[in-house]
């Protein structure tokens, strides 16, 4: 939160946090800063760092972290916040919250999207292309099944 | 004992030869495997995870109960698929609104979540009901002089409130599974850095895999051992894409541990798929005496 620019306090982000699964753990955080020294992303960074992500969510900054750029996309999802932050709000999973509100409000980057399609449409994130089940027949693998995409249909949202 | 393989899509599509070593070298010690028809993704953690956390738990919770159906609990064989299949399988029987929610959706499918089973890294298992003594026992030409950089990957560890797998800040896991087959586990500074698969920008995960792999190479390691597809797509195929990058090579070979498993069980070569990797490994096999 290195930006000159100032920012409007709106506590409101907090009910809309609230009501993505999962997002309201971080009404949770004290702000101790457990969370920060082992992030792989805040180590290889100069700009990622979950308490400040954490601090952004409670005092409604959405601006800053609803968007394509926003530094939410450049957490590793490794989980070591979760194992450090002493008042389980799971920091990684507030950033998952985050990314589904930028997904539900057409803020994500495209990849989110492009990669995840490919489950509702075809049941695999992969391709089956025809050197798939060739490979699989010289390891002695039986080929690829088909996926019952119609059921996936049936059980989920989309987006 | 029964238990049913979860190998995911990379492993499935990308890596087949990887199932094939989980297949034949699990048999040798004992595990019995039933597949099941119908498994789709898991679904991913991370793409569609941040999609739609409810769809996210929906489908995987479809896939539970395929194997929840025959009773016998799931293995897996890949870090995200764990992730994804240990965490939704815990956070329904946790939490009961959750569990309704999801079950009035897979009622559309006359499917119905129950609770009823358990799901552990193949890993896990292997410790755990097996032991390494039964793996000890399947060995035929120990790995005697093969030193191995382990890398953890993330999900085999953490969260550790639902993986209970092992001290995430500690573990000794894979150290005592290569010490099992005759290898020389290296455990160096970056063991437990994640592989930064899932961060959008690249600099980030470059200057891991960079970080890992010199750090593999300061303490002599032969090469890298792993027990996740995505790590492995990571750090083979990656490390040529980012040698290009950055106009250098590194030349880790990196090895799925069940490909280990599978040579000091006797298996040769292309049996466990090793000559399809990236980076060569042809010339540890002559010291395995292959
Ligand atoms: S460790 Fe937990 S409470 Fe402390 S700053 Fe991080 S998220 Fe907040
Ligand atoms: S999961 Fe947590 S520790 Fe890991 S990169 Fe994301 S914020 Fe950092």
């Amino acid at each position: 939160m290195h930006t000159q620019e100032k920012h409007k306090i709106d506590f409101s982000f907090r009910e809309k946090l609230n009501g993505i699964a999962e997002g309201y753990r971080h009404n949770f955080c004290y702000q101790c800063g457990a969370c920060v020294a082992d992030c792989p992303a805040g180590m290889y960074s100069d700009h990622f760092n979950p308490r400040l992500i954490l601090l952004k969510a409670l005092l409604g900054f959405e601006d800053e972290l609803i968007r394509p750029d926003s530094e939410i996309w450049d957490c590793t999802n490794c989980y070591t916040c979760a194992e450090r932050c002493p008042q389980d709000v799971r920091p990684v999973d507030v950033i998952i919250a985050l990314k589904n509100l930028c997904v539900r409000t057409g803020n994500a980057p495209e990849l989110i999207l492009k990669t995840s399609d490919p489950v509702l449409t075809s049941g695999i994130t992969t391709k089956i292309t025809s050197v798939v089940d060739r490979r699989r027949q010289e390891m002695g693998l039986a080929p690829v099944g088909t996926y019952p995409v119609d059921e996936l249909k049936k059980i989920t949202e989309g987006d | 004992m029964k238990y049913i393989p979860f190998f995911g899509c990379m492993m499935t599509t990308k890596y087949p030869w990887f199932e094939a070593s989980v297949r034949k070298t699990v048999a040798r010690v004992g595990m019995e495997l039933v597949d099941v028809d119908g498994f789709t993704c898991c679904p991913d953690p991370i793409y569609f995870q941040a999609r739609n956390k409810m769809d996210w738990y929906t489908v995987a919770a479809r896939n539970l109960t395929l194997a929840e159906d025959l009773g016998h609990d799931i293995i897996t064989t890949c870090s995200g698929c764990t992730a994804t299949l240990s965490e939704v399988n815990l956070a329904l029987k946790e939490d009961n609104d959750l569990k309704d929610q999801v079950n009035s959706r897979l009622k559309k499918i006359g499917r119905e979540f129950k609770g009823s089973i358990n799901v552990w890294h193949a890993v896990k298992v292997l410790r755990d009901d097996f032991g390494m003594d039964r793996i000890e026992a399947t060995v035929k030409r120990p790995l005697e002089g093969l030193k191995v950089a382990v890398h953890y990957g993330c999900h085999l560890l953490k969260p550790s409130r639902v993986m209970r797998v092992d001290d995430p800040d500690h573990p000794t896991i894979l150290e005592n599974m290569l010490r099992a087959i005759g290898a020389t586990p290296i455990h160096h500074e970056k063991t437990l850095l994640c592989c930064g698969r899932a961060c959008m920008s690249e600099d980030i995960p470059n200057q891991m895999v960079a970080d890992i792999l010199d750090n593999i190479k300061s303490h002599q390691a032969d090469c890298m051992g792993l027990i996740c597809p995505t790590c492995f797509d990571e750090f083979d195929v990656g490390q040529i894409i980012l040698g290009r990058k950055l106009k250098r090579s590194f030349d880790v070979p990196v090895i799925y541990y069940f490909q280990l498993l599978g040579l000091a069980q006797g298996m040769d070569m292309k049996e466990v798929g090793l000559h399809m990797h990236k980076v060569k490994v042809d010339h540890l096999l002559d010291m395995v005496a292959v």
